[in-house]
């Protein structure tokens, strides 16, 4: 497909100058993290802030390997992302029949909207407790926050995605007299693809705020509660460890949405060159 | 260009403000855990009654989780916390050199709470039983250890289950034989229930305290070994004013719930209560100025509260008896005055819950009794 | 078989609910493998018009027949092109002119055999594989142009469809346009606003008057087919041109 590509005259080739820019930009997001790490090493070193409150990375590489050589921060990481993965499939499966529904209902957005938005604008950390004490302390409770957080993202941009359709392409199927389903499979989809991927975005990285806040709020285990677990014992290291994997979990499921995106998506960066 | 007369007045000035200084509080946080409670009335006695302003401090108080305190004052960003002895041996072993300085708790709060029909003669008696608790953190679990190590059984020779705090209606629904609980609270509404007939076929209930078989450290005052050693007289001011604010919430339990109502929300306080309440205050007052003893101001917070039961209903004065059960868990004869030995015990506890690596260094160092009223050498 | 407009008239209800007449009543006819212009000032219902013989607008009044069918649906072999090329962004130009025979459920290879056939008339082989972003205006629109003659319509219904193209580029489309009637013999109407193209084009010019439009001239443009660029600056040509222009000018502004 490249190839072909390649030879069309309306294409231009990258010059070298453009080159090393493209490469400057892919390598940014690693340099900033390097430039985050020595300020932190920086700062422990000089101890402008106490070990206490920020221990050094070192320290926090220590606590790492330790809690990986234990077992129990796979064991936790797995508990938060067993949560977020059936949070997410559930949220996700909701937001989008909802989402298309709306779109294809107006008269069912003024019906669901005042419980729709009641709900999104209901902080979920005030509210998880009472989810704990409905679905038990266990998985479903975590798994129904997670849904919850996930659901509205996935909601507004199915929604847009489906409204945005081109009505001139929606003329041109019906005056081929194609069917509901050839409708949804040849011109819905890919077009709300980009704007449902966008909202899959969001919601990948609001999953694992949604498994946490559960876990906060009825011990076990999961990230959320080595987190609470390693502040009871004042093992700040540990804290950071947790902290991080979080953030590692959402970063690895942000950048898996970001590959299918540019996967599925390639006819949108042509139009960019 | 400064005239004559404006130099005398700035002259003036900078020799009259340490006076003025002197005179005036200094502002003060004290870092508290769990949510503004009538247990917390020391605090707000203190401050409502001066005995913080007598030694020059302004006090506000603020609750946040317990390892918030201790990292809090650990670090400097707070002088004061309030914080149980557990956690001063947890966190001195991970590198924060907090100092104890007054044991506002003398018995340990937590106990066991079971039906009086179930027999407990022997501690022993509970293997095989079914026994809640919030969950394995905190006092509860610390308690919980140091009871079953008490009688020689372990963890696992009871059934355990994380029952949230949640004792009352999980007990009274025969879902556990007996549930670990703040002693000075949930019997007291185990009991409400029982009387009422709502609790299953229990009527009356009993409970073991961890206190009444190990003396373990409980809820005190902290300070940073920091702070200590810059500001000592300051330390042994607060303790001072802690300590007379804590007599006098002793002395005077419904003086001291009246200050309360307007740190705690919710507290039951319908006008005709108010009215008892205020007049029992004043009645107290008279009578401690013929300098009673200790056991006859005891054996005038029962009467008190038989006096209370005549005329108003349980689920008002639940509040009210909460304090009085709690102010039994502070009465003491040197108050603030801390033993080596529940030191050790607490250690010994945490060691077996696994909670310690290895040792928990000097336990010595963890607390002092210098600033303890009476114990000035 | 004849396409036939009578008393055909559409309004559309305003925001607060007013019907407000867009187009007609009008009436006439086109017959079969006749090629029909409709031009008149912008707003006069041209587009409404197209709409409803492609049975994606009911009239509010009157009809529009085929035959003896009333289009009151999409019809069979009726093909519509709109004044942008409106491709699919995530299909290649191969896929893009394949969509009606997939919709219609031809098997992939008949499908491409027929698609690869008809590239080449429209010089669009080397882009087989292109996506509609990497296309000019023009090459985009030939492409619509190809997804229009794959359906084999008998009559086809042109909205503006080089609207937007330079004047170099309707000139070549024009023509090409012409070339793929000689070959298929559709019936079509047009509508444009561009009054040479028209004349050019057409079998008949319908000038329509303003908002709502109606018949104002019906003008047959007897013209020997086929037609070339030359044409243009010939007598009967100019006369023509000369006559529609008269016709709408005399709308007033």
């Amino acid at each position: 497909m490249r190839k072909t590509a390649k030879r069309n005259p309306g294409r231009q080739e990258p010059t070298a100058g453009t080159q090393l820019g493209t490469n400057l930009r892919r390598a940014s997001p690693f340099l900033t993290v390097f430039v985050l790490l020595l300020l932190w090493q920086w700062v422990s070193a000089r101890e402008i802030i106490s070990h206490i409150l920020v221990p050094p990375p070192a320290e926090v590489y220590r606590a790492f390997i330790k809690a990986m050589a234990a077992g129990t921060l796979p064991k936790h990481a797995l508990v938060t992302l067993e949560e977020m993965l059936y949070g997410l499939l559930i949220g996700l499966g909701i937001g989008l029949v909802i989402g298309y529904a709306i779109a294809k209902a107006p008269l069912l957005e003024n019906i669901l909207s005042p419980v729709i938005v009641g709900f999104q604008s209901t902080p979920i950390v005030a509210y998880a407790p009472l989810l704990v004490i409905w679905f038990g302390s266990g998985l479903a409770s975590k798994v129904v926050t997670t849904a919850v957080i996930v659901f509205f993202p996935m909601l507004v941009n199915t929604i847009v995605g489906i409204r945005s359709v081109s009505p001139k392409l929606r003329d041109l199927l019906r005056s081929l007299k194609a069917g509901r389903w050839q409708t949804f499979r040849h011109l819905e989809i890919p077009s709300a693809l980009p704007v449902v991927l966008a909202g899959l975005k969001t919601s990948a990285t609001l999953a694992v705020i949604g498994a946490v806040v559960g876990e906060f709020v009825s011990q076990g285990s999961g990230l959320g509660f080595l987190v609470t677990s390693a502040r009871n014992l004042y093992d700040t290291p540990l804290v950071f460890v947790a902290v991080l994997t979080m953030t590692a979990i959402s970063l690895t499921l942000y950048g898996l949405v970001a590959y299918v995106e540019w996967r599925f998506l390639f006819w949108q960066r042509r139009s960019n060159r | 260009m400064l005239n004559p007369f404006r130099w005398l007045i700035l002259v003036t000035l900078t020799f009259a403000l340490p006076t003025v200084a002197q005179n005036e509080t200094v502002d003060e946080r004290i870092l508290l855990t769990f949510i503004p409670n009538v247990q917390f009335a020391p605090f707000y006695v203190g401050i409502e009654e001066g005995y913080f302003a007598d030694v020059g401090f302004t006090v506000t108080l603020e609750h946040l989780q317990e390892p918030e305190v201790l990292d809090l004052v650990a670090v400097g960003q707070a002088n004061y916390g309030v914080v149980s002895g557990e956690q001063v041996i947890l966190a001195r072993a991970r590198g924060r050199d907090v100092v104890y300085v007054f044991e506002w708790f003398q018995q340990y709060p937590v106990g066991l709470v079971f039906g009086g029909e179930t027999d407990l003669s022997e501690l022993k008696d509970l293997q095989g039983m079914t026994v809640g608790i919030p969950g394995r953190f905190g006092a509860s679990y610390s308690g919980l250890t140091t009871l079953l190590g008490s009688a020689g059984l372990a963890e696992s020779d009871i059934d355990l289950r994380e029952i949230g705090f949640n004792a009352p209606e999980v007990f009274c629904l025969g879902v556990v034989d007996a549930a670990i609980v703040y002693v000075n609270n949930e019997p007291l509404q185990i009991q409400n229930l029982a009387s009422a007939g709502d609790c299953g076929d229990v009527d009356n209930v009993d409970v073991i305290s961890v206190a009444s078989r190990v003396d373990l450290v409980s809820n005190g005052l902290i300070v940073s070994r920091a702070r200590l050693d810059e500001d000592p007289d300051a330390v042994e001011r607060i303790v001072n004013g802690l300590t007379k604010a804590l007599q006098a919430v002793i002395d005077n339990p419904a003086a001291a719930y009246l200050a309360s109502l307007e740190y705690v929300d919710g507290l039951p306080a319908d006008p005709s209560l108010m009215r008892e309440l205020q007049r029992s205050a004043s009645q107290q007052e008279e009578f401690l100025a013929s300098k009673p003893d200790r056991e006859a101001i005891a054996r005038s917070r029962l009467q008190l509260a038989a006096d209370l039961a005549e005329g108003f209903d349980q689920a008002s004065l639940t509040q009210f008896h909460v304090l009085l059960n709690t102010i039994d868990l502070w009465d003491a004869e040197r108050l603030g005055y801390s033993e080596l030995e529940s030191w050790q015990a607490m250690s010994d506890t945490l060691l077996t819950m696994g909670f310690l690596g290895e040792d928990a260094g000097d336990l010595g160092a963890a607390f002092t009794n210098r600033f303890i009223t009476g114990n000035e050498a | 078989m004849r396409l036939s407009l009578r008393e055909l008239s559409i309004s559309f209800p305003n925001p607060v609910g007013d019907m407000l007449p867009a187009l007609g009543p009008i009436s006439f006819d086109v017959a079969e493998e006749e090629f029909v212009c409709v031009v008149g000032p912008t707003g006069c219902g041209k587009s409404s018009l197209i709409r409803a013989l492609a049975g994606l607008l009911r009239p509010t009044a009157g009809s529009a027949r085929y035959g003896d069918e009333t289009i009151d649906n999409p019809m069979d072999r009726f093909a519509i092109m709109f004044q942008d090329a409106s491709l699919m962004p995530w299909r290649t130009v191969l896929d893009n002119i394949a969509l009606p025979l997939e919709i219609a459920g031809l098997p992939r290879d008949l499908r491409y055999d027929r698609v690869r056939a008809l590239l080449s008339q429209l010089h669009l082989e080397q882009f087989e594989r292109a996506y509609p972003a990497e296309l000019s205006g023009g090459m985009a629109q030939r492409v619509a142009l190809g997804r229009v003659i794959v359906q084999q319509p008998r009559v086809l219904l042109l909205d503006e469809p080089f609207g937007a193209l330079d004047a170099l580029t309707r000139e070549k489309l024009s023509l090409e346009l012409l070339r793929l009637r000689q070959r298929y013999m559709q019936t079509i109407v047009m509508v444009t606003h561009d009054i040479s193209e028209a004349v050019f084009l057409a079998d008949r010019v319908i000038v329509l008057s303003r908002r709502p439009g109606r018949l104002v001239a019906d003008i047959a443009v007897d013209l020997t087919r086929p037609r070339a660029p030359d044409l243009i600056y010939e007598k009967p040509f100019l006369q023509l041109t000369r006559r529609v222009r008269a016709e709408i000018e005399d709308l007033g502004t």
